[in-house]
């Protein structure tokens, strides 16, 4: 008894001294939750963020992904609300989970029910057409599809995805119409496009950068504030001529319901160190990401004002929202 | 020539001994986790990926490739013993080859699987070294028309999938539709038939569906019948526990039917093993001088959808590699793993890493070989498992299959879902309703009404865009033609009987 009971101060005392100098620290191998099955592009940055963190040696514990697909999003997310206060979770958030709550009644747990920590990278898009299309500027396009309403076509994912969110805002300012049809996966996009059977794509830039460069597609614009280090000749958006809000598909990190405040900044911190870590630039630079680094206060607002223009956005699209 | 240097070159990098290691190490976990329903390819090559860090890339591709084909040639393991489909291109399998398992035919059953994975999974590496550039640009040439006219050939096999009932078939069929088209809908992402269910966002799971009605139903039919329980009859001794001269002989069209429908229908974006194994099972039964016999336990019926579904993934390398697009999961994650190893697979990646490339493609043969190897052995091993008295076997089966359907999303309603397919597969087969065609409207369900709903949104709803593209249009042609055969059956019948009675 009395064993136990010095056995017991002594670790109240190690984690005291612990806490006392470092703040929160995790005990146990860390679960990354993401939404996608393996392969999928949350996925695919896990894993990354997973050997970087081995490589840069940034966490006293390992780093594993956990797979929670389903419910595009809500299932990943309710895990998280359903880890109410448990430090050793995180979970990977994209765009989509903010989306489906507010199509999908089912999906019962938005953003703002779970911890902000911190946002990663924002991915930016370009817009390409087959390099033997009449195209030569978004103009060219935007004309051509005024001419011949509802005649041009795009591929793209569902009707909430970022692809059909330039193309609202794009048919919203220059009055043209389109045609947007949705392919599950993002390789059957680029195949209907390589292939004849759509007009025009919004697409990741490093997914279309071999292509570009085999001189199969031709990109007219970018769906960023700025130029792109690798798209160094092509006009932004705004560059183009139209003068619409950049959307862009975001990723971050959110951690469970209830969390004390000393975990978040730890966490925080956490991924402000890797964001400035020689592996994360590399890796950003070679997927052409933008580094999206925000703390969890500044996330929060994000959140918020992401939320209500996506519900404005797809209110124009004709989606029924139910949040 | 260019070809003959380049796959000299390739030997030459397969051969190096690091290189043989990996494809080993490969074939070998690709053979065990093929083995275990649930746990795929793609979670396995994930988990993998950190190590293959610090491997020379040469050697990481040949390992993470040879766990995706050798997951195929174990995938039919527990399809032929136990009725339980380990992955969604084996449900096909079960067909047959849980029937030649009752027949005490498990041996030459999985037997004949490891052969036609081997014959079709070379002829597919030898697609993928002969004729990727055309057979992409042929891939490029298909759209949402033409998958939706491949689907409804796909479909139209329902009638052959029939028992005795037509009508029971087609309202399984049905049934298959509707339960595909649960979930959130990619065009409006309004939910349909979720019923407030989270879970159910995302759809049902196509292996739940096969395992409750093939292996939990079978498991309660036997159960019922517990007095009359024998044990499946093993035969003793080498030779009847392979398959003999007249089955391969029996095989020689399933060969080449799996071979290069699994291929074709692989280099598709859209395509999968899936589809390939239904539709080289459909044409096999199709052609077959013994069609009433398919169902019950037929060699063939086994080899066209094994092969199929081993060419395919020489097929689904021919996008991968040439333009750099992905068609399936397994195809993503090895994308994802070229990308973070800095190479960037494209139009160009074959011309600029032409070693890489020509490595794979020979370790590919030479893992074929090492599985062929590595697989006959293991199958009179394997067939001793029906030696199992019943009350260790269908407890096993049971457990196998709730293991499986767990692992692949680790949630416990997929167990419910489990349950209730089990016991819709119970009644289905109390009510001799066929459970096949319920898993085949499942299978081609939601990329069906993709396709077409696609199509009708290119043609701005005229349902011309069907017929008036060539592909399209031969493909809707045979599928009519599908529809006719068993009239074909009647009107011969009836000719027969009007002969014999002149």
């Amino acid at each position: 008894m009395k064993l136990r009971l010095s056995l017991v101060t002594l670790a109240a005392l190690l984690a005291a001294s612990v806490a006392c100098a470092q703040g929160f620290k995790p005990a146990r191998t860390v679960d990354l939750v993401v939404h996608t099955g393996p392969g999928g592009g949350s996925d695919v940055l896990a894993r990354a963020i997973a050997v970087m963190v081995e490589k840069e040696k940034l966490l006293p514990v390992r780093l594993q992904v956990i797979n929670k697909p389903g419910g595009n999003g809500a299932v990943a997310a309710a895990h998280l609300a359903e880890k109410k206060g448990d430090p050793n979770t995180l979970g990977l958030f994209t765009g989509v989970w903010l989306q489906s709550p507010l199509v999908s009644a089912e999906a019962k747990v938005t953003l703002r029910d779970l911890t902000p920590i911190a946002r990663l990278v924002l991915e930016p898009a370009v817009i390409a057409v087959k390099a033997d299309a009449p195209y030569k500027t978004l103009a060219d396009f935007i004309d051509a599809a005024k001419k011949s309403p509802g005649q041009l076509k795009q591929s793209g994912g569902s009707n909430t995805s970022r692809d059909n969110v330039v193309r609202q805002l794009l048919q919203k300012s220059s009055g043209a119409r389109w045609a947007f049809i949705s392919f599950p996966g993002g390789g059957e996009r680029i195949a209907a496009l390589l292939g004849g059977h759509v007009n025009i794509m919004v697409i990741e830039p490093e997914e279309a950068g071999e292509h570009i460069r085999a001189g199969n597609l031709r990109v007219l614009a970018q769906v960023s504030e700025k130029r792109l280090a690798k798209f160094p000749e092509v006009p932004t958006l705004k560059e183009a001529g139209f003068d619409v809000p950049v959307v862009p598909q975001v990723r971050g990190v959110v951690a469970p319901p209830g969390i004390p405040k000393e975990n978040v900044e730890f966490w925080q911190d956490f991924f402000r160190r890797l964001t400035r870590t020689p592996s994360w630039q590399k890796y950003i630079a070679d997927n052409q990401f933008e580094d999206g680094y925000q703390n969890a206060a500044d996330l929060a607002k994000f959140y918020d004002e992401f939320t209500d223009r996506m519900r404005e956005i797809l209110k124009d699209a004709g989606v029924k929202t139910v949040r | 020539m260019e070809i003959l240097t380049g796959l000299l070159n390739g030997f030459a990098v397969a051969l190096e001994p690091a290189n043989l290691f990996w494809c080993f190490v490969g074939v070998l976990l690709g053979t065990v986790v093929g083995i275990l329903p649930g746990l795929g390819p793609p979670a396995t090559i994930a988990m993998l990926l950190p190590l293959t860090f610090n491997m020379n890339p040469a050697g990481a591709i040949i390992m993470l490739a040879g766990i995706y084909y050798g997951a195929k040639y174990g995938g039919s393991t527990t399809s032929i013993l136990m009725n339980v489909p380990g992955e969604s291109a084996s449900v096909v399998t079960c067909l047959d080859g849980y029937q030649m398992a009752k027949k005490g035919r498990a041996g030459p059953a999985l037997g004949i699987a490891a052969i036609a994975s081997f014959v079709a999974g070379t002829v597919g590496v030898l697609g993928l070294m002969l004729v990727a550039p055309p057979i992409a640009k042929f891939a490029l040439s298909f759209s949402s028309p033409e998958y939706f006219a491949l689907m409804s050939l796909g479909l139209a096999l329902v009638v052959l999938l029939a028992g005795r009932s037509i009508v029971k078939a087609l309202l399984a069929a049905l049934v298959g539709l509707w339960i595909a088209s649960v979930g959130t809908d990619l065009f409006s992402s309004t939910s349909r038939f979720t019923f407030g269910q989270m879970e159910l966002l995302s759809g049902i799971d196509f292996v739940v569906v096969a395992i409750g009605v093939f292996a939990l139903a079978e498991v309660m039919v036997n159960m019922e019948a517990r007095g009359e329980t024998q044990l499946l009859p093993v035969p003793k001794g080498l030779k009847n526990l392979l398959p003999t001269m007249q089955d391969l002989k029996d095989c020689r069209f399933a060969f080449l039917n799996g071979s290069v429908i699994g291929f074709l229908v692989g280099a598709l974006p859209g395509g999968g093993s899936t589809i390939a194994s239904f539709l080289s099972y459909g044409l096999e039964k199709a052609v077959s001088p013994r069609r009433e016999q398919f169902g019950t336990g037929v060699i063939e019926g086994v080899a066209a959808p094994e092969g199929a579904n081993n060419s395919e993934t020489g097929g689904a390398l021919v996008p991968l590699l040439t333009l750099g697009i992905p068609g399936s999961g397994t195809t993503a994650i090895l994308l994802a793993a070229l990308v973070l190893w800095g190479f960037k697979p494209g139009p160009l990646f074959i011309p600029e890493h032409p070693a890489l490339f020509w490595g794979l493609v020979a370790s590919m043969y030479i893992g074929n070989v090492m599985l062929l190897i590595l697989n006959l052995p293991l199958v009179p091993l394997f067939a001793q498992v029906l030696r199992m008295p019943a009350y260790v076997l269908y407890p096993l089966i049971l457990g196998v299959s709730m293991v499986g359907v767990y692992s692949v999303s680790g949630s416990m309603f997929d167990l419910l879902l489990l349950l209730a397919f089990g016991l819709l597969g119970y009644l289905m087969r109390k009510l001799d309703y066929p459970s096949a065609p319920l898993i085949l409207g499942l299978a081609l369900g939601a990329g069906m009404e993709r396709a077409l709903r696609q199509s009708l949104m290119m043609s701005e709803g005229s349902l011309a865009i069907l017929v008036s593209r060539p592909i399209s249009a031969v493909m809707l042609s045979l599928a009519v033609l599908v529809l006719l055969i068993p009239m074909f059956g009647k009107l011969n019948a009836w000719r027969l009987r009007a002969l014999e009675q002149e």
